[in-house]
């Protein structure tokens, strides 16, 4: 456990700024969805942007610190649209 | 035991064999979880189950029970199920349908009370709450009762009877489940009206109390209710593999110092997570 809290609080120090984008974004996104409860389509768009936010978010972060490969740039568009494909399953049929 | 635990370890921990991330994570799962979720989409496009708009777990028995209940809590009595407000609550989601609206007056001027009395229920009180794309009836009338004027119809102790409909439809392009709850007390002329014939009312009563569900719809929701809650479940039950997977990982990652070329499994886990809390979110539609 105190290595966990070690590695935690190095990525925080280290990519603070990142993290506070990503952290910062993702409070967007949830109060747009707050907002906008109810109208699925836009709910969609607000998911489809924060997908699309969190790919150029991972793009950004491994050019800054000199890891950008093609195979992590993939990993975060899997990720993003697993949860899109998911999500849009769910509202809009 | 010995395969499984290699198993779960291969799929989990990340340790030399697997190139230091469990196989959950890697490329290729993460690839076939795309194509799983992309299949299921065709599957339920192509067999027309809808998720929201056409299968909520909305169901008129759940509604009445929980608003009594609630009214039962500030020690107020029970409301009747009143098969005219439920008929009034029907029409009431139609026209919103046919007129593309989402409030309590139509664009027309049609108040809430002229379907009340259009559907034989001379009201001496009335009232009526909405909510639209709820998941389940539960959050439905959780939202109402954190709402003061929605609160203040389920606990106003004039009513008598209640009625409900839950009615999918197309609005503003979307497909929407829209829930009408229509709350009464007969006027006094009405009751004297309804005493003639107080045989028949009784035999209503029972079958409502049987059965309390709208005049229609009830088939569609019937049917896809389970598809929507299988498919809900799956998601919520798949966004958590992930999340216990990306914890495992960045568990393992800070224990045994892992440095790799790959994703941030930290970002990763701080977007799925951002994700559910949407998810949860989402399911709670709106109420005006």
């Amino acid at each position: 456990m105190e290595k966990l809290k070690k590695y935690l609080k190095n990525e925080f120090k280290k990519k603070g700024f990142d993290y506070l984008i990503l952290l910062t974004g993702g409070i967007f996104f949830l109060v747009a969805i707050n907002y906008f409860k109810g109208e699925r389509f836009l709910e969609f768009i607000i998911i489809l942007a924060f997908s699309c936010f969190y790919i150029f978010w991972g793009f950004y972060h491994h050019a800054i610190n000199d890891s950008i490969y093609i195979k992590n740039v993939v990993e975060y568009i899997l990720i993003a649209f697993i949860v899109l494909f998911l999500i849009k399953l769910i509202l809009i049929p | 035991m010995e395969k499984l635990k290699k198993f779960f370890q291969e799929l989990f921990i990340p340790h030399e064999k697997n190139n230091y991330k469990g196989k959950a994570l890697q490329l290729d799962f993460l690839t076939l979880y795309l194509i799983f979720a992309f299949f299921i989409s065709i599957f339920f496009k192509k067999y027309n189950i809808n998720i929201l708009g056409f299968a909520t777990d909305i169901t008129i028995n759940k509604l009445f029970e929980l608003t009594n209940k609630e009214r039962q809590k500030y020690h107020l009595p029970s409301l009747n199920y009143n098969e005219k407000l439920a008929q009034a609550a029907y029409l009431k989601a139609q026209d919103m349908f046919n007129k593309n609206y989402w409030a309590h007056f139509a664009p027309d001027g049609t108040t809430p009370w002229e379907f009340i009395l259009k559907s034989g229920y001379n009201y001496e009180y009335a009232g009526e709450n909405l909510a639209k794309n709820f998941l389940f009836s539960d959050d439905v009338i959780a939202a109402w009762m954190r709402s003061p004027t929605h609160k203040k119809n389920i606990l106003k102790e004039e009513y008598t009877d209640v009625g409900f409909a839950v009615v999918n439809g197309i609005l503003n392009g979307e497909e929407t489940t829209l829930v009408v709850q229509m709350f009464g007390k007969p006027s006094s002329s009405s009751i004297v009206a309804n005493t003639n014939n107080n045989q028949e009312n009784l035999l209503n009563q029972k079958i409502l109390n049987e059965e309390k569900r709208p005049i229609v719809l009830a088939e569609t929701a019937k049917k896809n209710n389970n598809y929507s809650n299988i498919i809900f479940n799956t998601n919520f039950v798949f966004f958590v593999f992930l999340l216990i997977a990306l914890m495992i990982d960045i568990y393992f990652i800070a224990k045994l110092e892992i440095v790799r070329i790959s994703g941030k499994t930290l970002a990763h886990f701080i977007f799925i997570l951002f994700i559910i809390i949407s998810f949860i979110i989402i399911s709670k539609g709106s109420i005006i």
